[in-house]
């Protein structure tokens, strides 16, 4: 996977973290992976991006950083998933898609960003997909870890 | 003049941030809709003094709502800011082609949301 591709998704967690949740993450190793299955979660929300560049960005937290998050954002506690916390962390991903999209597009690089889905299930672990590499990157907060995770299509060009 | 905003976004949350940041800042008389077919009802049955849209959202986006409000003989006038992902300058400039007002780009700060607002209500 092209270096290119990991600093614009670094940046664009902890930009939405810091600004949304006023969480500030900090970034662990990023790691490349391919036949090795992610890490697990309880929630995760994942949005697809699609076009030249094809592939998912995932956000995948613990859910004490999910409840944290959501009762950030929304200025009310929250005790479980419910609802609230599915769309905030849904939101969350879909700030990481589009502040990484705007950076990859001024290096030529360009894909549309889908509509999230949100998972949720103690200590899953979301699929594989074929020809993918990925790209891992753990955060620690006073509340917990979470991870990014981004597929993209092994084979990627830029547009120039 | 304090008038009344109409908030159009699919995610909840979001809506909820908006409207708390507009109702800290005196801006209390909000409308919300869940997507662009959701917000043309609603302008239908409100007198709305600005409109802020997210972009991508299912059955009718953004941009669309943006195309049908300044196509509109009687909502063309409304000041439209759009509060999106969307940050790539392709996309900035054609929001700002087909009407946009003003843009927001998620995430956000309240004074962000409440200097662009206040262009248009005050």
């Amino acid at each position: 996977m092209n270096v290119e591709f990991i600093n614009p998704f670094i940046v664009s967690t902890v930009n939405a973290l810091t600004t949304m949740a006023f969480i500030t993450p900090k970034r662990g190793q990023p790691q490349i992976r391919k036949d090795e299955p992610p890490n697990s979660a309880d929630i995760s929300a994942v949005i697809g991006l699609t076009g030249e560049t094809n592939g998912w960005v995932a956000i995948c937290l613990q859910k004490s950083v999910a409840l944290n998050v959501a009762a950030n954002m929304l200025g009310v506690q929250k005790a479980y998933i419910d609802a609230d916390v599915r769309d905030a962390v849904g939101e969350i991903v879909n700030m990481i898609a589009g502040g990484a999209k705007a950076e990859l597009a001024k290096k030529g690089y360009t894909f549309k960003i889908a509509i999230p889905t949100v998972v949720v299930g103690d200590n899953h672990q979301l699929g594989q997909s074929k020809n993918c590499l990925y790209l891992l990157i753990p955060f620690e907060t006073e509340h917990g870890s979470f991870f990014v995770n981004v597929c993209l299509e092994t084979e990627v060009k830029p547009a120039f | 003049m304090k008038g009344k905003i109409l908030i159009v976004d699919d995610s909840s949350t979001i809506r909820r941030i908006i409207k708390n940041i507009l109702e800290n800042i005196g801006y209390g008389d909000v409308v919300e809709a869940v997507d662009g077919l959701d917000a043309l009802a609603k302008l239908k049955q409100e007198q709305v003094s600005l409109v802020m849209t997210d972009w991508n959202m299912p059955e009718m986006d953004g941009l669309s709502l943006v195309k049908a409000i300044r196509g509109s003989a009687t909502l063309s006038k409304i000041p439209i800011v759009m509060v999106t992902t969307e940050a790539a300058k392709a996309e900035v400039v054609e929001a700002l082609k087909q009407g946009v007002n003003d843009y927001v780009v998620k995430p956000f700060t309240p004074e962000t949301v409440k200097a662009k607002i206040e262009k248009f209500l005050t």
